[in-house]
């Protein structure tokens, strides 16, 4: 596999997690413009994929970030009572309750995945959502339990 | 037995229904029975071995099964759930089913099994039924046998046990047992409730669950599958009961029920008007997993 | 086979009890296949045999060690195929870097294999397999894995009610497609040396096997299971041939599967079901796999066209496509039958869809309503015309 897709940098010897981020739109997204803009420092290792709502985000989104190499997942949306559409994160929470459970259930370490709420003027809150989780995530080392599961057939 | 043979060919004869689902002996224990004529009705069982749930051909996805009209469907107490579950989805017009609720003393594990009900023979899900008395039929029949041979969860103490473990060790389980997925479709052919059109797992623009059985793709399959049928699913064990490879998909289920009864107070239910917990929602859901 | 005008003839199990191939009939103490197993493991190969799987069910799995096989126990839950054509297997990967994308082609490593203990159906249908993925194209992948198996069929005693070789031209003790024949005998196995592999694994392993015995105990045992297998169907695979032909919109289609629930389970556990699907699946940005997987005829999206039209438009329409492929339409075109009488399909089906039940139902129309009889070759009935004649 190619240092692409594992996210270890076998040169240095040294880990840097891959963390893919699903946000809304309306709150976190712009909150994490915010941090952009407000120059607060923050890890380099996520990469933001934006949606229209928390409740867009299918979990099948989070295992497939997982298959395709990535480290450790954040999810983050409105506060409640914030949703742009009223009750996208409402439904959303939901569903990330029972799989949260599920997943771990299934063996997969639910600390890979931070949930968070991140409004429009939390920039500050975003950085530490992203500083904290790619620490966790380098603690944790990479998933390559996960990365495993579909190697080459014998 | 023979009350139901009676209705049937009752309904048939006076048109009500041009269909009666129900169970009859095949070369291989009970199995599903589909009568048109009134003649037929004598070959219609219900006894011990009856444990097909007979909803799931009351799914919209079988095509086959349309143009009888009006169809009759024998249903135990726990299939009047997954009746409800197509009710509250509205995948099923109450007017277009009559259903005939049979009291049920419990099922064997297998529509095999043979002789009595004993605590190693019974089926899972019938530990602790409470539903042996269906309701919401339009006729019931049989007499309520008094009791079920009574043992302890088996499938609670494998969950328990299966949580005892680290991370590594469970997912290392759930590997192994996934590993031997096919990625036949029985599991969701068979669901009462897997009623999409089209599943995402036939999906190939883009192939959100990719169609090679490698564990990748069968932990996203199964966890997707558990997941769709969240405060859905009516454990009625068809899934891991036709699964060829024996994987223990009921212990998946089961945990998913715990989690659904835990966290939003629903258990399923054989009443379509409670709304189903995954598309409802409560400002107080808990949330303590959300920074 | 030869695919020309002549009549093809369906494959029958010519084999007479006690024969080995040039007469070679040895014996196996059961202390011996221990140690032929440890010498084989030792040796690096890959040893097969069913193991047990729980709730009194086996599974074909590798060895660790002698031990773990349950030979002549439960038929194991799924057959042979998957060691010949794995339910998913990489064909080759590629690689993008930068504008250059790189084609790797897949090791073809097939490690050596023995599969002890098989049962005589499953060796039978890798046999009739060979067929179709030999016919226009040399499928490598499943005749490299042939290659490098050897197959010790183990006598079968006849399992349950579902079982119906004797209906379709094999027998509990069959050895069509197997390379070493075993027959419980006392404290051992009668072996038959039916092939050169057969041969090279006895010769190999010589102080393993003794001379050959009385035979007449081993005989009388697998004559009583081809009797009890036989009480299950009687059915004559040509005359349900010809009215396959001849009633391909016959009434009785389209009812024949009210029970089917569609799943596919029969075909993965079918000895014979072998149709695939190729699928190309990247694997993080810059990389992915072509990989080939299991398919079945039953479910919708086998025959969905793009535009949204399906041929085959419900479960009936795929239950009739099944039997045809298996009883007419393989046995068309390549001479015989698609189906080993295992039973597995009636015994894995969740809705109690029974073939040997369906096939006595065959049987009866077949007799009731004479057909035409079977059109004389390959070429006239045939969907597929024959790639370049004889082969």
């Amino acid at each position: 596999m190619s240092e692409a897709t594992t996210g270890i940098d076998a040169t240095a010897g040294t880990f840097e997690p891959r963390i893919q981020a699903f946000v809304c739109n309306w709150c976190t997204y712009t909150g994490a413009d915010l941090a952009g803009t407000s120059r607060i420092p923050m890890a380099p290792n996520v990469r933001i994929i934006r949606l229209p709502c928390t409740g867009r985000i299918d979990t099948l989104f989070i295992l497939k970030a997982f298959e395709r190499g990535a480290d450790g997942v954040i999810v983050s949306g409105c506060h409640p009572n914030d949703c742009h559409y009223t009750a996208g994160n409402f439904h959303a929470r939901r569903r990330f309750a029972v799989f949260r459970d599920l997943i771990d259930f299934l063996g997969i370490d639910p600390d890979r995945i931070t949930f968070s709420w991140v409004s429009a003027s939390e920039g500050k809150k975003w950085s530490e959502v992203v500083n904290d989780t790619t620490e966790r995530i380098r603690r944790m080392g990479p998933f390559s339990a996960y990365h495993g599961l579909a190697g080459r057939t014998p | 037995m023979r009350d139901l043979q009676d209705l049937a060919a009752k309904l048939l004869t006076e048109k009500t229904v041009g269909l009666v689902i129900g169970w009859e002996a095949g070369p291989r224990g009970a199995r599903p029975s589909f009568v048109t004529d009134p003649k037929d009705a004598g070959k219609l069982i219900s006894d011990n071995r009856c444990v097909h749930n007979l909803a799931a051909y009351l799914s919209p996805r079988r095509p086959h099964l349309r143009g009888f009209g009006r169809i009759a469907v024998a249903v135990k107490g726990c299939d009047v759930r997954a009746v409800a579950g197509l009710l509250r989805e509205t995948q099923l017009r109450r007017e277009d089913v009559v259903l005939i609720g049979i009291r049920c003393g419990g099922v064997h594990d297998t529509p095999t099994g043979v002789g009595p009900l004993t605590a190693d023979n019974l089926a899972d899900r019938c530990v602790g039924c409470e539903v042996r008395d269906p309701a919401r039929c339009d006729h019931v029949l049989g007499e309520l046998p008094p009791s079920l041979p009574s043992r302890g969860g088996r499938r609670a103490a494998r969950i328990a046990e299966l949580e005892a473990l680290d991370h590594a060790a469970r997912f290392a389980f759930w590997r192994e047992e996934l590993s031997r997925c096919v990625r036949c479709n029985a599991c969701r052919q068979v669901c009462p409730l897997c009623v999409c059109e089209r599943c995402l797992a036939d999906k190939t623009d883009p192939p959100w669950i990719e169609s090679s059985p490698h564990p990748r793709a069968n932990l996203a399959w199964h966890a997707t599958r558990a997941l769709h049928l969240a405060g859905r699913c009516v454990d009625c064990g068809e899934c891991e009961r036709a699964c060829p490879a024996g994987i223990p998909l009921n212990l998946i289920g089961r945990k998913v029920a715990a989690v659904v009864e835990r966290r939003f107070g629903y258990r399923t239910t054989d009443d379509p008007q409670v709304p189903a917990p995954i598309g409802a929602w409560k400002p107080e859901d808990g949330q303590e997993f959300i920074r | 086979m030869s695919v020309g005008k002549e009549k093809p003839q369906m494959a029958t199990d010519e084999h007479r009890l006690g024969e080995g191939v040039g007469g070679t009939t040895r014996f196996l103490a059961r202390g011996d296949l221990e140690k032929l197993v440890a010498e084989l493991l030792g040796a690096g190969t890959r040893v097969v045999a069913p193991v047990d799987a729980g709730k009194g069910e086996t599974e074909y799995r590798r060895l660790a060690s002698f031990a773990e096989a349950k030979l002549g126990a439960a038929l194991p839950r799924r057959s042979l195929k998957e060691f010949f054509l794995p339910p998913t297997e990489e064909l080759f990967r590629w690689r993008r870097e930068g504008e250059a994308l790189q084609l790797l082609e897949t090791p073809a490593a097939h490690v050596a294999t023995v599969i002890l203990g098989a049962f005589p159906c499953d060796a039978a249908a890798v046999q009739a397999l060979d067929k179709v993925m030999g016919w226009d194209y040399r499928d490598d992948p499943w005749f490299g894995r042939r290659e490098a198996t050897t197959i010790v069929a183990l006598a079968c005693n006849g399992q349950d009610g579902s079982c119906f070789c004797t209906a379709v031209g094999l027998r509990p003790d069959a050895v069509r497609g197997a390379d070493l024949l075993l027959a419980a005998n006392g404290e051992g196995y009668e072996v038959q040396v039916l092939t050169p592999k057969g041969r090279a694994l006895v010769d190999g392993h010589a102080a393993r096997f003794g001379a050959g015995r009385d035979t007449g105990s081993a005989n009388v045992i697998r004559a009583a299971a081809r009797e009890r297998v036989a009480k299950n169907l009687q059915a004559t695979p040509e005359k349900i041939r010809g009215w396959l032909q001849a009633n391909f919109e016959h009434p009785m289609w389209k009812g024949i599967a009210l029970r089917c629930h569609g799943c596919g389970a029969c075909a993965a556990v079918c000895p014979t079901c072998h149709c695939f699907d190729i699928v190309d699946e990247p694997e993080g940005l810059y990389e992915g796999a072509r990989r080939r997987n299991w398919d079945t005829c039953q479910t919708p999206v086998f025959t969905l066209h793009a535009s949204g039209h399906n041929p085959r438009p419900d479960q009936n329409a795929r239950i009739r496509q099944r039997l045809n492929h298996k009883f007419r339409i393989y046995p068309e075109r390549f001479g015989e039958l698609l189906c080993t009488g295992c039973g597995r399909c009636a015994r894995a089906c969740p809705g109690g869809m029974d073939l040997p039940e369906l096939l006595g139902a065959l049987e009866k129309l077949a007799a009731s309503a004479p057909a035409p009889a079977p059109a004389p070759g390959p070429a006239a009935g045939a969907l597929i015309p024959p790639p370049g004649g004889a082969r």
